[in-house]
């Protein structure tokens, strides 16, 4: 699921050295905190936050493996 | 498209270490010798590396099947990538199992892969014109026979009642495909109205 995020992330941005992914898990969900390069941020959120809509589409459908709700932040 | 400089006894050896840093085959690349190795005097006296520049080429239908190929593992899906090209579309084909999971509901995932995929493509081949359009076991083809009974039902309907008919929100292509069906029938006219991504076409009887 991380390595799904990164990937995807990877191949929109400028900066791909620069994309990390944490997974962090509580009782309730994973979340996913999606870093990029600041000029990047752009990138992965797309106009109207598109981009991230779309990925977080993707990573829904890859979550139903998981038994908790798996949610992607773009952080800074 | 990504490029190494790397330095080895002979240019075998140059190249084979830039193609690993790349991560691609010799097939993929391109070699330029920048410098021959020379053995020199008694291999140390004057000696002298090859230097290369090794320069990835890839189709684009290629790192979009891996692209492909890559997110639907991650997704742990097992699927087969299979590429389509014609003048103005780069197709993938996907068949595998649990094709449903990659379909989503009303083809919401497929979209949002196709629109990821797109961008991808954008991105790594900017001023390449081709759109690139993903479809999972003819998923596309049947929703298109759909969308065309339903534009014909729902004509029908609006004609019956002279009432205008709005669909659903759709998407540009599927939006295409109501307005296509419906442009030869006399009886109705149709137009899209809204923003995206809820736009919405309506069918008016005339």
């Amino acid at each position: 699921m991380k390595d799904l995020v990164e990937f995807i992330a990877k191949a929109l941005v400028d900066q791909p050295e620069q994309v990390s992914v944490e997974r962090l898990e509580d009782n309730y969900a994973i979340t996913l905190e999606l870093r990029v390069a600041p000029e990047d941020m752009g990138k992965v959120i797309g106009k109207q936050g598109r981009i991230a809509k779309a990925i977080r589409t993707v990573v829904n459908a890859a979550a139903v493996n998981e038994k908790k709700r798996v949610l992607v932040d773009i952080v800074q | 498209m990504r490029t190494v400089e790397t330095s080895g006894k002979t240019v075998e050896e140059a190249t084979q270490k830039a193609l690993e840093d790349l991560g691609v085959s010799a097939e993929h690349a391109l070699v330029e010798i920048i410098t021959e190795s020379s053995p020199g005097l008694f291999g140390i006296i004057g000696s002298k590396q090859a230097r290369v520049r090794v320069t990835e080429k890839m189709s684009p239908e290629h790192y979009l099947s891996e692209f492909l190929q890559t997110v639907i593992t991650h997704m742990g899906i097992a699927g087969q990538v299979e590429p389509v090209v014609t003048d103005e579309n780069l197709r993938f084909n996907i068949n595998g199992q649990r094709m449903g999971m990659l379909i989503g509901k009303r083809g919401q995932t497929l979209n949002a892969l196709q629109y990821l995929l797109n961008v991808a493509y954008h991105k790594k081949f900017p001023g390449e014109g081709h759109r690139v359009i993903l479809d999972v076991e003819d998923y596309r083809e049947k929703r298109e026979q759909t969308l065309r009974n339903l534009a014909i039902n729902l004509a029908n309907k609006a004609i019956h009642f002279r009432k205008e008919v709005v669909l659903e929100p759709m998407n540009p292509q599927e939006r295409r495909i109501i307005h296509t069906t419906l442009q030869d029938n006399a009886s109705v006219g149709t137009y899209s109205q809204g923003e995206e991504p809820y736009r919405k076409v309506v069918i008016a009887p005339k």
